[in-house]
Parts: C-alpha cells; structure tokens; sequence
C-alpha cells in the first residue's frame, strides 16, 4: 500500500489532470488527457488512485462529446485536434482496462465499450485524416477490454453483430483484425457459437492471417484454437481443399523461431487432435509436438509455465503418448525442471499435473520417477502456499502410488508422506482435500501390515469426519479411501475403523442422497465384512440396521454399480454361521413394493454380467453343501423361482458367470435326490393312480424309462414303486 | 591423434566454391541498419542496393528518438514518446516499464536532486517492487546509491554509467520491434557466433586457416 504522504501527493498531481480536463479548451484538455495517460501506462497504483477520483466517467465523457463534434467539426485544424482528443481519451480507457479488474469494470460501467466502438470502428465516420490513428487506437482499446474476464459477452448469435466481426477481421490493420481474433478467442464459448463462426466462413480468414505477421498469427493461432476447442463436429467438417494446408502451415508454425507463436501452434494442434480421432496421428507428428513442447519449457517467462499445461492436455489419458514421451526422457526433463527450485507456482503445478499425467498408467514412468527421488520435491510441494500446487502435489502422488510394487513394498506408507497427506484432510481448499484424499485411497492400499502408521497418525477420525461433509465430492472421496483402508485389514483394524466410524453412520451412508456416495458405502461395507467370519458380525451391529440399509438399497436402486457392491455384500455375509446365512435369505425374499419377485431375479436377469456375477455368488454362497441349512434354504429358492432361473443361465456368454452357475447347479445336484423325488413322486401318484384302473399282470417287470415317457408302474407295493422309480430317475438326470 | 591439415590453397578453394547471392548478403546488412535503427544509412543504402527494408523506415525514426532520448538520460520524454507510439507496450511490460522508472530516478540522483529522488522512489517504484521481488532488490541497490557520498566508487556505482543507460536504451528498442512484429536482435550477429562456434568444432578434427580477427577477416595460416 502507499503511504499517506505518497497518495497525498499523487492526489494533488491527480486534482490537478481531472480539473483541466473539465476545461472548455481543446488544447488544454488535450495536454491533461495525454498526462493522464502517461501517468496511468504500466502503473497499476495510479490507476486505482485516477479511478477514486472518477478519472474513467470524465473520460468517457469527453469521448463521447469529441465523437459528435466530428460532424461538426469545419477546419483541418480543428479536425486535428479532434481527432486526437478521439485518440487520448480511447488510450486512457483502453489503459485502465489493461490487465487490472476493477479499471474494466469502471470502463464497462461507463459504457466506454460502445462509445469506442461507435467512436472509432464504425464505417460511417466521416473521413478525418489519419484516420488509421483513431481505428488503431480504439481497435487496441476495445482488445484490451475484450482480454478481460469481465469482457462483455459477444452476442455471436447476432447477424449485425457478426457481420461487424467479420469486417474487423478482414480489415488490413493489424490493431483492428487482431481486436476481431481476439473476439473469437475470448468470447466464443458454447459449441453452438463456434459452429456460427466456422459456417460463417471466418477460418478462411483466420488461415490467411497465419501468414501474415507475428502479431496477426498469434491472434490467428488463438482463434483457431477457439473455434475448434472440443467441437469433434466442427472438426470433421474442416474436410475440403483447404484442410490439409491449413493444418500444415500450423505444423510448420509450431517451428516458429519465436516461443509464444511456437506454444500456441502446439495448442492448435493438440485441440485439433483431441477433438477428432482422424487427424494429425501419425507417430512424427506426435513426437514432434511432444519435443516441442519440453523444449518450451526451457523458456524462462509465461511461455514455459503455460508450456506443460499444454503437455498435460496432449498426453492426458493417451496411454501411446505418455509412451512416446517416456521415451524421449520426459520424466527425466520434467525433473530436471522441478529440481531447479523456487519456481513459479503457475509452473511448479503444470509441472506436477504433466508428472501425474506421465505416471497415470505406465509403470515405467513410475519407476523412473521413483528412482529419480521425485517424491521428496512432491513432498515437498505438500506444503506450498499455493492451493494449486498443493492439489497438483496430491494428484502427482496419486498417479505415481498406483504402482502395486511399491505399494506392496510400503514405499509410501512411511511418516514423512503421511504426515503432511493427513494434514491436507483439513486443508481450507476443499480441491485440495479432494485431491488429498485421492493419494490416500491409493497409499493405504497396503499389503503390509503399516496401516496402523495412517490410523495412528489420525488419519482415520480425520477421514470419518470427512465422510460427514456437506459436500458429496468429499464424502464419495473419502469413503472411497476408508474403503481401500478396510481392504483385507486385519481384525484389530477393523475395529478400530469400525469403532470411529458407528454402525449407524454406515447406514445413513447406504442410504445416502447420492447415488456414488452409496456405491462407495456399499464397497466399504463389502470389505468390512469379507475375510474371517467374525467380520461378518460388523453388519449385525446396532439391531443389524447395517443389514437392513443394505436390503432396502438392493431392492430401490437402479444402478448396475450400486447393486453390485450391494449382492456382495450379501454374498460375503452368505458365507458365515447358519444365522448370517438365514438372514440374507430374510433380505432377498423380503419384495419390494409393487414387486412380484425377489430383487435377486432382476439381477440374474441382468445385461451387465458383472452383477450377474455378484448374484450366483450369493446364490452359491446360500447353498453351500457343507452347510446343514442349505437344502432348507434351497427349497425356499426354487420356490422363488431362483433356482429356475440361475439354471436357464448354464450357457451364459461370461465365462466368470458360466463357471459359477456350473458350480451352483452341482452344489443344487446334491440335494437332487430329495428334490428331484419329491417332485417326480408328486408327478408319478398321480400316473399310477391313473395307470391302476388299467391292471397289468404283477409279475412282468417293465423297464422305467425316462420321466418324460408314460412309466409303467408296478401295482403292488407303492414303496417299492418309489424307490425303484427314484433310483432310475436319479442315474439320468444331468 | 592426427588431424587433417588443410592448407591455404584448399582452403581458399573450399570458400570460392561456395556460392552466397548478394541480395541475401545485402538483406543481412540492411536487416542489421533497420533493426539498430541507423534510418540514413538505411535510406542511402536502400538507394544505392535497391534492397527493400522488412521494416517502413518512417516507424524507424519513432523508434531512433525514443532510444535517443534514453541514451541522452530523458527518460520522462522517452516514455512519452513509447506511448504515443504504442500504449500497449509500457502496459504489457512490466519489467521495461520498472527499468524505465529506475533509470529516472538514476537521473535525478545523478542530478543531485535527492529529495525528489527520495520522493519518485517513494511514490513511483515502491509500488513495483512490492508487486514483484526481484523488483524490489533492483531498487533496493539503486537506491543505496544515495547512501554513498563517493558515488562513483561504490559497490552499485555502474548504475550511473553509462552502459547503464545504453542497456535501458536497447531494452525498450527491443520491445518497440517485438511489438511491430520485427525480430529484436539482428542477424549479423548470430551469424559471427556460429562462424566462431564452428570453428571451434572443426577445431577439434582438422588444421585449417582460421579467422582469429572478427575485424579484419584475415585467414592465417594453420600452425604446423
């Protein structure tokens, strides 16, 4: 802030431009006007301080005035001095909304944008001299306006308004086509807009300026850029004549000796090449940009800290690029910038997100990156004053901690990662928890025994109480990440966990408004009841509302997601005592509303095979033959018509649910006897009964064929019959 | 190891042989006069060559007096004179703006005006150096120059050479030319680095007549 007596002073000087400016002389106004810009040009301070004393209205004001006395004006002297006053006051304004927020809104407030326009780039104007001067002038100014964020939103979907787009874009200067460009760049948001302009015809445009000069082909590259951002429709109808040499002026461009031109060709290309699978695939085209762009960031300003942000968005999720550029030494260059110390936080985060990009799949990275020591400049990175970095730090830690060697190693279950992780759970960004919570899902998947480092460093109560926030992002988050905690923990874990987290906040959870929220949950619960079969009795907590949250999930929901993890559940709890078993069976014959059958068949039934899966499990698990309760449980199925169904399932197209339906339907065999009989002795009393009335000599032994055909049935001793028919019946049935 | 010898009459043959237009030669002398801003020798040049200047020679004498102003220490006109050509470039550019700042208060205290001094730094630079660090140590040595009575023998005394205003000079040429689309440096000189960067690399494989004189260009012959 500036002491008292330097605004004291900088007030005088400022009272002093203001009250000429209000002078009814030309040339004095003119004199005060091109101080006030002189004072106000690279210094932001005075421009706050002009703008307390409504410096901008003024201005404006005398814009306004100077425009209509264009008309009137009579003599080239007067028309001189018109003009620049025209050209003053459009500098000042376009200075004050040079890169400083509070100075645009003011000039927005005074409508200066309309007045400039009007003044300066309408065609009517009448011919003053030099009148270059005022359209470059008020062409720089409304640029400087249109760069903003608070730019006013350009009406695209307006004829007139796109017609004088247009004539910006095709006028010679390079002020007036580069404030069109820069139009297109910042306002053209929606995929609707970027379609009016393509089908206006403004790349045809835009194609010819990339030859023109520096500045003319930033702004070209930009706009481009723009247009096609995210628009694979726009994209595929850039077929023609004109497409391949377009795009290879682009690809010479990205030689360009000068950096920025060089970075935003990069950009052009990769937005070009993510919207649209067809083009700009071939292997060296791909590596060039990719050595482009670890060439920009050796660049020592914006360029090079824009420059992995742009490496990010061209090998995000491309597993063929991570590789391409893995073998370039990316990693390597990526680290080599990172160790350079007290970077800029814009590049030390686009540096992290381009290391979390580079490791997000290919273990070979991640063991570069691990035997570079990189974690301890991410550690680092924990506790930078940038929200920014921290997350990115996060998101880096995430990618390189999916690797199941080190992870089973216990590379990163150690303090000095923990630690400064479990104090990011309280971080005042909720980005930055969120991502927090993404590294620790992955680190505490620890097949070692090192969990009791995270819960005893708190990390547990910190992640409960998570669980509870009001923001469903952070409660799916940090389930998911108590969920690979729980993950084949041993018992005193368990409880531990268990102990903190209530039984009957799990059951909220199950319950929970978000659908992934429940998911979760359920996965959480799936894993806490899996293993030795006292875990089982966790969902029995708290008169088993656990159980019943689960059962009444099951029975509403509607994605394939959630009713998966919920069968597991079930089908896990299938594989306790007697008890556990009966009351699963509870839950699956228990029907919901309006509801003929159990939940169950849906599930078999369904087109998603993974939850078919999960369904014969349970299936499986209900009728294990070792268990004394399962022929009970069996008969209680088939009634169901659960039984029926799993059998229709003995050709599924899954192999993992053709396997378990095999198993279950010889589990079902034996039992058969008894089932099997039953049946076919209801079917056979009612034949013999029949087949009394025509008596047969006792003595000729007719042999059983299969129940399908009409049996011959002994008349005298029906026990016998029984047995008999049950023996043969048994020996032909699959 | 051996090297290769080359000798003169080789030598001299290899050069001849390699053929160079002169309207290139001439592009490279002119590119050099438009972008260090010499305007007569450029028009003279352009008359008697007939090669055309990349750049319109009339933006050149904008360009000449803003430098001009810088190197005669009026700095307060320069900047007048940068935004009257462009207002972008001071807005765009912080660090030539604070060099600019820091070369008027370098003026002032040159001038003995120290309690102006005190006050421009005050009112005007304190702001940018509180912006931006490495501002802030900039101005912190400039104005330790009022804290020695023997200004030109103190530690920060090159702030008040010349070659100090000369830097300032070209910084804001270099932006001036950045913002009209032209290249800052001309290619003359990178064309000497790469002549000394090669033969430094065939240096290491052969003897051959070396240009060891920039000045002259005078092939002397390899020691044997």
């Amino acid at each position: 802030m500036p002491t008292t007596t330097a605004s004291a002073v900088c007030t005088t000087v400022g009272n002093n431009i203001l009250l000429r400016l209000t002078s009814g002389e030309r040339d004095v106004k003119l004199k005060a006007l091109r101080e006030l810009k002189n004072q106000i040009i690279g210094n932001r301070t005075k421009k706050l301080s002009f703008l307390k004393l409504g410096a901008v209205p003024a201005v404006a004001g005398i814009l306004s005035d100077a425009v209509s006395a264009v008309d009137v004006a009579d003599n080239d002297e007067n028309d001189r001095i018109v003009k620049d006053i025209i050209v003053q006051s459009a500098a000042v304004l376009g200075s004050f909304a040079c890169g400083f927020e509070a100075g645009v809104r003011a000039v927005l407030d005074a409508g200066a944008d309309i007045l400039i326009q009007r003044g300066c780039l309408v065609e009517e104007m009448p011919l003053l001299k030099s009148y270059m001067e005022v359209v470059d002038a008020g062409a720089r100014s409304l640029k400087m306006i249109y760069q903003s964020k608070m730019a006013p939103k350009y009406d695209f979907l307006q004829e007139e308004n796109m017609e004088f787009l247009l004539s910006l874009l095709n006028n010679e200067s390079e002020n007036v086509s580069g404030l069109g460009a820069s139009i297109i760049s910042h306002s053209c948001k929606t995929s609707l807009e970027q379609k009016l302009l393509f089908d206006a015809g403004v790349l045809k445009r835009l194609t010819s300026l990339l030859g023109g000069s520096l500045i003319q082909r930033d702004a070209s590259l930009e706009s481009i850029a723009t247009i096609f951002k995210n628009n694979p429709e726009v994209v595929s109808q850039f077929v023609g004549p004109d497409t391949g040499r377009t795009l290879s002026c682009i690809i010479e461009i990205v030689k360009d000796r000068f950096a920025r031109t060089r970075l935003l060709a990069s950009l052009c290309l990769i937005v070009i090449r993510n919207a649209s699978p067809c083009y700009l695939q071939d292997v060296g085209i791909k590596t060039k940009l990719i050595n482009n762009l670890l060439e920009l960031l050796d660049d020592p300003g914006r360029v090079g800290d824009e420059a992995s942000f742009a490496f990010s968005s061209l090998i995000a999720e491309k597993e063929d690029m991570q590789k391409l550029a893995f073998e370039v030494n990316g990693v390597d260059k990526l680290y080599n910038h990172l160790q350079k110390g007290s970077l800029h936080p814009r590049r030390f985060e686009g540096i992290l997100l381009a290391l979390a990009d580079m490791c997000s799949k290919l273990e070979c990275c991640r063991s570069r990156c691990l035997s570079l020591q990189v974690l301890k400049l991410v550690v680092d990175a924990l506790a930078h004053d940038s929200s920014d970095v921290r997350s990115a730090a996060c998101m880096c830690l995430r990618s390189v901690s999916r690797s199941i060697k080190n992870l089973s190693a216990g590379s990163f279950m150690n303090e000095t990662i923990v630690i400064p992780l479990v104090r990011l759970l309280d971080d005042t960004s909720t980005a930055v928890q969120v991502a927090a919570l993404g590294a620790i899902s992955n680190i505490v998947v620890d097949f070692t025994t090192r969990r009791s480092t995270f819960i005893r460093l708190g990390g547990v109560k910190l992640l409960v109480q998570l669980s509870k926030s009001m923001d469903s992002t952070i409660r799916l988050n940090a389930l998911r990440a108590l969920r690979n905690l729980i993950f084949l923990a041993e018992d005193k874990c368990k409880e531990e966990i268990f102990m903190e987290l209530t039984a009957s906040l799990l059951a909220s959870l199950i319950c929970d408004p978000e659908p992934s929220v429940q998911e979760q949950a359920l996965a959480l619960v799936r894993n806490l009841v899996d293993g030795r079969i006292n875990s089982v009795e966790y969902i029995f907590a708290e008169d088993g509302i656990i159980l019943d949250a689960v059962g009444r999930q099951l029975r509403i929901a509607s994605k394939a997601e959630i009713e998966i993890q919920g069968m597991y559940v079930l089908g896990n709890v299938a594989t306790g005592k007697e008890s556990h078993k009966e009351a699963v069976m509870d839950q699956l014959l228990l029907r919901a509303e309006n509801k003929a059958q159990s939940c169950i068949i849906k599930f078999l039934q369904s087109n998603d095979s993974r939850l078919r899966t999960a369904a014969v499990w349970a299936v499986l698990n209900l009728t294990c033959s070792s268990s004394p309760g399962s022929s009970g449980r069996l008969v209680k199925l088939h009634d169901a018509g659960i039984v029926s169904h799993v059998k229709n399932m003995v050709n599924d197209p899954c192999l993992d649910v053709k396997l378990r339906v095999k198993t279950a339907l010889e589990q079902f065999n034996s039992f058969d006897d008894s089932l099997a009989s039953t049946s076919c002795l209801q079917f056979l009393t009612v034949r013999a009964v029949g087949e009394l009335s025509h008596v047969v000599d006792p003595s000729s032994k007719i042999p059983c064929d299969s129940i399908s055909n009409s049996c011959y049935v002994y008349v005298t001793d029906f026990c016998v019959i029984y047995s008999h028919v049950a023996n043969s019946i048994n020996s032909q049935c699959l | 190891m051996s090297k290769k010898v080359i000798t003169r009459e080789e030598w001299e043959k290899k050069l001849n042989d390699v053929k160079i237009r002169k309207e290139d030669m001439n592009k490279l002398v002119m590119n050099f006069l438009v972008t260090e801003g010499y305007v007569d020798a450029a028009e003279k040049f352009r008359m008697e060559s007939g090669t055309e200047p990349d750049i319109d020679l009339a933006t050149i004498t904008d360009r000449m007096a803003v430098k001009k102003a810088v190197q005669c220490g009026n700095v307060e006109d320069a900047i007048e004179k940068v935004n009257d050509l462009n207002p972008e470039i001071l807005d765009t550019n912080p660090q030539l703006f604070f060099h600019l700042q820091q070369q008027r208060l370098i003026e002032l205290i040159r001038n003995g005006k120290v309690e102006e001094a005190l006050e421009f730094a005050q009112e005007e630079l304190a702001p940018r150096g509180e912006e931006n660090q490495s501002f802030l140590e900039e101005l912190e040595r400039t104005v330790a120059l009022l804290a020695f009575e023997d200004v030109s023998n103190c530690p920060v005394g090159d702030l008040l050479d010349i070659s100090q205003r000369l830097k300032t000079a070209s910084e804001v040429n270099a932006a001036i030319l950045t913002s009209q689309s032209h290249e800052k440096d001309p290619k003359l000189p990178s064309l000497l680095k790469m002549l000394l960067w090669a033969q430094n690399q065939l240096d290491e494989k052969a003897a051959y007549p070396r240009i060891n004189d920039l000045a002259t260009a005078t092939l002397e012959d390899p020691a044997i």
